[in-house]
Formats: structure tokens, sequence, C-alpha cells
């Protein structure tokens, strides 16, 4: 669905993309992971046509340079913020709709299926409606009439919790034959919508895997969190100790945490419950993707949720 | 939305977004209707008892319209032309647009089309009441309708100008204010400078005429004062000397092919700015 060959964008000196070769394969769900400046957004829009790139870059059979409308009728885009558009939410379906040769009732079906009717919102100006709202409404024309590939340029970066849940929810239910590139820095809309993952740096890939092998690239650990009586607290510290790293305490005293492999949370517990030991309560951390992140990209690797 | 046979280019719908647009600004309603009104008080009241050419009581509001063009058309363009880009990318909006599947070609003359069509109606609508009273007040015809097309030329060279300058700058503020710069030296300060280099610096006659079809603004007054052949309220420094030279029908002619230069230069520079990919 995506082939890149060299593609290489220099703003001055300095290069932001410097040779990236890349095979999105037809169906795949593919995170763009890179810290601030990576040139994560330089790739979506060398993609979209939008700036001057040396190599080639095609998407499906479209050469991107030599047949831009035609590449771009191919994807559907999500920017990270919703631009601002004049007019009511139904003019600008209609205008969107049109302009991506999309069917009325295909968009009103996907607006609906998004839980954002045009019966109820229709008539309301687009700068009243919520940044949830705007974002689905871009995910809808975007998803089109089964556009075969989606970027999202970090499309919950601006939204509440209960929009991202929502929106990730909906991205979670397009079709598995819709290609996906989504650039992200939340470890957890990662984590909801791909499996594979890129990472960028310094203008080249310098990880491309899944998720489970890049947790296992930097050896990263999650952070058991347990809350113990307090005259057994010392003991299980000692008994943990033998075992687990113990880097932290919580700030009050009263929990303390054992770094664990993911998913290696359990052995703790049952340790712990073998030796009399109650545990009343227990919570997990997970590093973020930019403690991850920053592992893969430093010399000798390795983090933790503490990083 | 339409059935696939029902398309319509992409290049039209920009045409009707930017017009919907338009329509939808405040300032666009308000030079409209200011126009409007100007023009209709002009038409009914600037009539006077001057002959020219045979034609009587009809001179004042002639030169009434011709300066209410002179002054409104320039402002009516440039307001909607200098906002319809360098709006949209300063909201992100254009960004959005451009990754749709369209050219960056079609955007910009969806863009050029749009903005020209609401003005043109704009103007179609004033000078068409305007004139129809003018016309009741003795102005023939043929002059209404020569300055018509006049008018729109000078409208479509500033649409032109004003989309160059908002393919130019990254936010709405900065092209505004290149806009009315521009208005302010091409409009206000253009018959001004004439005369200043004329009489301060005496420069040659040639470089006067030259420098006057250099301004669209200029070019305009001269192409109506070719078209009243010599009415000397309107012909300013300059008109004098361009009718000796081009006489009654070279000036006018020579005006309109400044005014399509201005249409087509500034919109070529902005449409090559403009695809320029950032």
């Amino acid at each position: 669905m995506i082939e890149a060959r060299g593609v290489t964008k220099r703003f001055g000196s300095h290069a932001v993309l410097d040779g990236i070769d890349l095979q999105v394969k037809a169906g795949e769900r593919v995170a763009l992971l890179g810290l601030n400046g990576a040139g994560k957004t330089t790739l979506m829009r060398c993609l979209l046509g939008l700036i001057r790139y040396d190599g080639d870059l095609r998407i499906g059979e479209r050469d991107v340079r030599a047949e831009p409308r035609e590449a771009r009728a191919l994807l559907g885009y999500v920017p990270q913020r919703a631009p601002h558009f004049d007019g009511t939410l139904a003019e600008v379906v209609e205008f969107f709709g049109r302009l991506r040769g999309i069917e009325r009732h295909v968009v009103l079906e996907r607006l609906d299926s998004l839980g954002l009717s045009i019966a109820e919102h229709g008539s309301k100006t687009v700068a009243t409606l919520s940044g949830g709202m705007l974002q689905k409404l871009l995910l809808a024309l975007a998803l089109g009439d089964d556009t075969p590939l989606l970027l999202l340029d970090e499309p919950t970066a601006n939204l509440d919790p209960r929009a991202r849940h929502e929106f990730l929810r909906a991205l979670r239910r397009v079709d598995r034959r819709t290609t996906v590139l989504l650039a992200s820095h939340r470890l957890a809309d990662v984590q909801a919508v791909a499996e594979r993952m890129l990472v960028l740096h310094h203008g080249g890939l310098v990880f491309d895997g899944t998720m489970h092998e890049l947790w296992e690239r930097v050896g990263a650990t999650v952070t058991l969190w347990l809350r113990v009586p307090p005259n057994v607290r010392d003991e299980a510290r000692d008994r943990l100790r033998t075992r687990y790293q113990l880097p932290s305490t919580a700030a009050n005293g009263a929990a303390f945490g054992v770094c664990v492999v993911r998913g290696g949370g359990a052995d703790v517990l049952v340790d712990l419950r073998k030796a009399g030991i109650p545990v009343e309560e227990f919570w997990t951390e997970s590093p973020s993707l930019q403690d991850l992140l920053e592992g893969v990209l430093s010399p000798h690797g390795g983090v933790d949720a503490h990083s | 939305m339409p059935t696939p046979s029902q398309k319509l280019p992409r290049t039209v719908l920009f045409v009707q977004r930017e017009l919907a647009a338009s329509f939808r600004a405040r300032w666009f309603l308000v030079y409209s209707i200011a126009f409007l009104v100007s023009g209709l008080l002009l038409a009914a009241f600037g009539a006077g008892d001057v002959a020219i050419h045979g034609y009587r009581g009809f001179a004042r509001a002639f030169a009434g319209l011709v300066h209410l063009a002179l002054l409104f058309v320039p402002l009516m363009a440039l307001f909607p032309a200098t906002a319809a880009i360098a709006e949209e990318r300063e909201s992100g909006a254009l960004e959005y647009l451009l990754a749709q599947p369209i050219t960056f070609g079609e955007a910009f003359v969806g863009k050029w089309g749009g903005v020209s069509v609401a003005v043109f109606l704009a103007l179609t609508i004033g000078f068409g009441a305007a004139g129809t009273v003018a016309v009741m007040r003795g102005v023939p015809v043929a002059l209404l309708v020569a300055l018509y097309g006049f008018v729109v030329l000078l409208a479509l060279a500033f649409v032109s100008v004003g989309l160059l300058i908002s393919t130019l700058v990254t936010s709405r503020a900065r092209a505004t204010t290149l806009g009315v710069l521009t208005w302010l030296i091409l409009v206000a300060l253009g018959s001004l400078g004439i005369l200043v280099a004329f009489v301060r610096w005496g420069i040659s006659e040639n470089l006067l005429v030259l420098w006057s079809f250099a301004n669209p603004v200029e070019a305009f007054r001269l192409g109506i004062v070719g078209i009243l052949d010599a009415d000397l309220s309107l012909l300013g420094p300059v008109g004098a000397q361009v009718m000796d030279r081009f006489g009654p029908v070279g000036t006018p002619a020579l005006a309109a092919v400044t005014l399509v230069v201005w249409i087509v230069v500034p919109g070529l520079l902005g449409w090559l700015r403009f695809r320029r990919p950032a």
C-alpha cells in the first residue's frame, strides 16, 4: 500500500527524512513513532504530496509526486487538530463528500456509526462542535467509501479522555482491509490500533517491529505497585528484593514498586501469597511511549516505568 | 451529495464554496450594500447640467459612479481575495483541503473563481441598480456598459493581486494589512504620486504615461477617459497626454489590455507560489 525508497526531505542543510526505505502492506496497522522532530509529520506530508521530497514514494500503484491527486484519492487523512471550517456540519459534509466523490448516504452512515447524527447536528455550525465530534467528522470523511489507506497524524492529541476513548473505539471498528498509518505520542492509542511499530529518529528508521519486540528491544519493565500491611512490609520487600528490582517507594511510604517484565506481575503476587503475606492493593504502571522510545534510541537501551 | 453521474468538477465545488464563504462574510455584505446605496445616491442626485459631446445632464452622475468604482471596487476585491488562502493556511484548513484528491491548480483556480464570482455578483447588483437609475437620469447605456466592463476588469485585477498577497503570507491579519497597503498605494497615493513626480521632479512624459498604465487604477481611469473622449473633470494630470498619444480608441484599448495583464500576471504568480509545496 505504501512504498518508500530513499525518501529524503531537507530543510536547508538539515535532513528531516534521510533516505527512508519502507513498505507497508495492504491491511497493516502501523504506528509511526518518534520523539518530537523525528520526521513523523514530515513523512505524512510527503505521503499527502504537500511537500517536495527526494526519492520515490508510492501509494498503491500511484506515484505521489507524479500523480498526487490520484494518490490522495486512495487515502483519508485525519490531522491532529480539526481545522476551522465555515458553515454548518451538513454543508461541510456536503462539500467534502463531493470533493472526495463519496455518496451522501455513505457519509451519513459513517457519521451515524460514529455517533454523530446529521439529523441532530447537521444544522449546527462547525465552530460550535466539540473537538471529539470534529475528529469523528474527519474520520467519517477519511473512511469515505472504504478508503484503502488512513493517515492519522496524532488524531487524539487534543481530545479529552472520553472523546479519545470513543475515537479509538471507532478506529478499532474500521474494516480490516483498510491500511492504517498512525502517528502518535500515546502508548494507549498505539496499542489500541497498531500491530507494527516504526520508530523514526534523526530522519532514519531505527526500529521496525511489533510492540512486543519493541519492549524486548529496550528491556522495558512494568512497575507493580504493592500495598501490604505495615507489619509485614519489610518482610515483603526483603523477600522480593532477592529476585526483583525494587526501585521505588510511594511518597507516603504505604506502597512500594517492583520491576517486573511485561505480564510478570502475577508471579510476584503468587510468591507473596505463598509466603503468607497479604496484599491489600496492587496496580501496575507501564512506561510511557516516550520512555520506550528513549530506550530504543539510547546507545545501551533499557528502560523501565521510572525512567 | 451527487450520484457519480452528477459529479461536478472539483474546481466548481471550490467556486461554490468560496462564493458561499463570501456571502457569509459580514464585510462583503457591508461593502456590497454600501456600494449599492452609494451608487444609487450618486446616480439619482449626481446629474448636473454639464454637456459632453452632446449628452446633457449626466456628467456628474457618471463621474460619481467612476469615482465610486475607483474607491470601492479594489477594496471589495482585495478583502476576500487576501483572506482566501492566508486565512485557511492560518487555521490549518488549507492543508486539510489540499490533502483531498484535488490538484493545487484546481484549488487555486477554484478560489480565484469563487472570489471573482462573488465580487462580480455584488458589483453587478450594485452597478445594475445604480446604472438603471443613471440611465433614467440621462446617462447613455453604452457608456454605462463600457464603464461596467472596466469595473469588472478592475475587480478581477484586484482579485488576482489579492490572491497573490494571500499566497505570500501565513496569516489573515498580515494579508489584510498588505491588502490595505496595496489599496492605499495604488488607489489613494497613485494619482498623488504621479502628480508629485511630474511637478516636483519633472519626470519625462514617456515615464509618466508608463507609470500611469503600470497602475491598474490609473489604467482604469484612463480607459474611462478614453470612452468619455476628454471629459476634463476626469482627465487628471496624465489624461491629456495619453489621449494625445493613443486617441479615443487606443486609450481604452490599452487600458483594457493593461487590466488584463494585471489579472493574468499576479494570478499566475500567485498560482506559481501556491503550487510550490511548502
